[in-house]
């Protein structure tokens, strides 16, 4: 009885401890509440992946990778119908409008675009060279859904898990890398 | 007036950048492409856009504010209104106001504590203007922030910590573009970290903008592009940053450029 009453209370102050702010941690929040309301909310807003490759800066311990990747497949959604490869010209348009794909602010795609950046592989004539199979279609789809599936922390955001678009709009953006008529692979070698 | 006349201008140089873009095979190298700029403005103009906002900066440096004082009775670190090589060891830990500010935080302070303004009266861009004015005596100086007062290390803790924290809807941070991909281009932007200099340019003209930008426009600038919301200016989460990036770029030895710089 007694022995279950002193462990009854360890854990509470057990929790109590764990659920108490740090005082560095207090101090940053500070910091950003600072900067006003809106700042602060999308700061601290962080989710539980955020927050992980935020304490490992980026390169998360070996033995974290298993579940975090797992979490992470666990948000991709698929298309109705589960149609992988939409149509490339809708992929096309969302892949270069920079308030919603922006990939080339990192990425090369049709070889006629030259302000594309440096940051992320070189994706000219990348259908051309890894053709349409189902096997490219799932991998390309799900990196384009939620790269933190393949890749923890990398500078890649997850474009359909955050809303940047739907389901069937990550189809199309497959479609634009991968069609033959696409841009991307028409004019390639 | 001669923003009028500098503005008239500057429609015309955009045109032909524009022309020059939309002709352009390979993409254009920015840094050239900035120096292309500086020289058309010299050639046309005789003046750099800088050297206005310098020059404007002056004249509210020494206006006389509510109090009859100047931000000559300002002590940027250096005893007050020394202003030579002030710039390169901001931000700073000062004692009056007892916190940490950088040279614009500065400004904003001693416009209220020393001349006697309200908050509500300082107007932005007159603070980006004496930041220029100020910065341009510490033009091509040797980088100097060494955070040793127990607040400058607190904050310097608090920017790394800013440096690495990934938010918003595009799960960004500083350092994996800055850190990670030194070297390499957003679009056509080139990325540096911290170490490589980082910062150095800042205040800027950036005549793809046609304003000046100091280092928390630029930092500003920075989080609305990863979708997170501006801090309000003068706010902590700049000054901590500030602080981060000028030290890392202190340590590897870094200078700053001509201030204020002409940059896209």
């Amino acid at each position: 009885m007694k022995r279950k009453g002193i462990l009854v209370v360890g854990l509470l102050l057990l929790g109590l401890g764990l659920s108490q702010v740090g005082p560095f941690r207090a101090r940053l929040e500070a910091a950003v509440r600072d900067g006003g309301t809106e700042f602060a909310r999308v700061m601290l807003a962080q989710d539980k992946a955020q927050a992980l490759c935020t304490q490992y800066r980026d390169k998360l311990p070996a033995d974290l990778i298993p579940t975090f990747l797992a979490e992470q497949r666990a948000l991709i959604q698929y298309p109705e119908g589960g149609k992988l490869m939409g149509d490339w010209r809708k992929g096309q348009e969302i892949f270069t409008d920079p308030r919603r794909g922006n990939c080339y602010a990192c990425h090369s795609g049709d070889p006629d675009e030259v302000a594309y950046g440096t940051i992320g592989p070189d994706l000219r004539g990348y259908g051309a060279s890894r053709g349409q199979g189902e096997a490219v279609q799932r991998y390309v789809y799900e990196v384009v859904y939620n790269a933190w599936a393949y890749f923890p922390c990398s500078l890649m955001y997850r474009g359909g898990v955050q809303g940047h678009f739907t389901p069937e709009e990550a189809a199309h953006i497959v479609a634009f890398l991968l069609d033959p008529e696409s841009p991307v692979n028409r004019r390639s070698k | 007036m001669k923003r009028i006349y500098h503005l008239l201008g500057l429609s015309l140089v955009a045109l032909g950048a524009l022309f020059a873009y939309t002709q352009g095979q390979k993409p254009l190298d920015p840094f050239e492409e900035a120096m292309r700029q500086r020289q058309m403005y010299l050639e046309t103009f005789g003046v750099l856009p800088g050297e206005l906002y310098v020059e404007e900066g002056k004249e509210l440096f020494y206006r006389k504010g509510p109090s009859g004082k100047t931000l000559e009775a300002c002590d940027f670190g250096k005893g007050p209104g020394v202003l030579e090589g002030a710039y390169a060891q901001l931000p700073k830990y000062f004692p009056d106001s007892k916190r940490v500010e950088d040279l614009e935080t500065r400004i904003y302070t001693c416009m209220q504590t020393v001349q006697g303004y309200k908050p509500q009266e300082i107007k932005r861009d007159e603070v980006r203007a004496i930041t220029a004015y100020v910065a341009s005596f510490s033009s091509k100086a040797r980088m100097q922030v060494v955070p040793k007062h127990p607040a400058e290390l607190a904050m310097y803790n608090l920017g790394r910590e800013l440096w690495y924290w990934r938010a918003g809807n595009r799960d960004m941070n500083c350092a994996s573009c800055h850190d990670r991909y030194a070297g390499r281009r957003v679009r056509l932007s080139p990325l540096r970290s911290p170490s490589q200099g980082l910062g150095s340019e800042w205040p800027a003209y950036r005549f793809e903008a046609d304003k000046l930008y100091t280092m928390q426009d630029r930092i500003a600038f920075c989080y609305e592009s990863i979708g997170i919301p501006k801090p309000a200016y003068y706010s902590e989460s700049y000054i901590a940053l500030t602080v981060y990036i000028l030290a890392e770029a202190t340590k590897a030895g870094h200078s700053f450029e001509e201030l204020p710089f002409f940059t896209r």
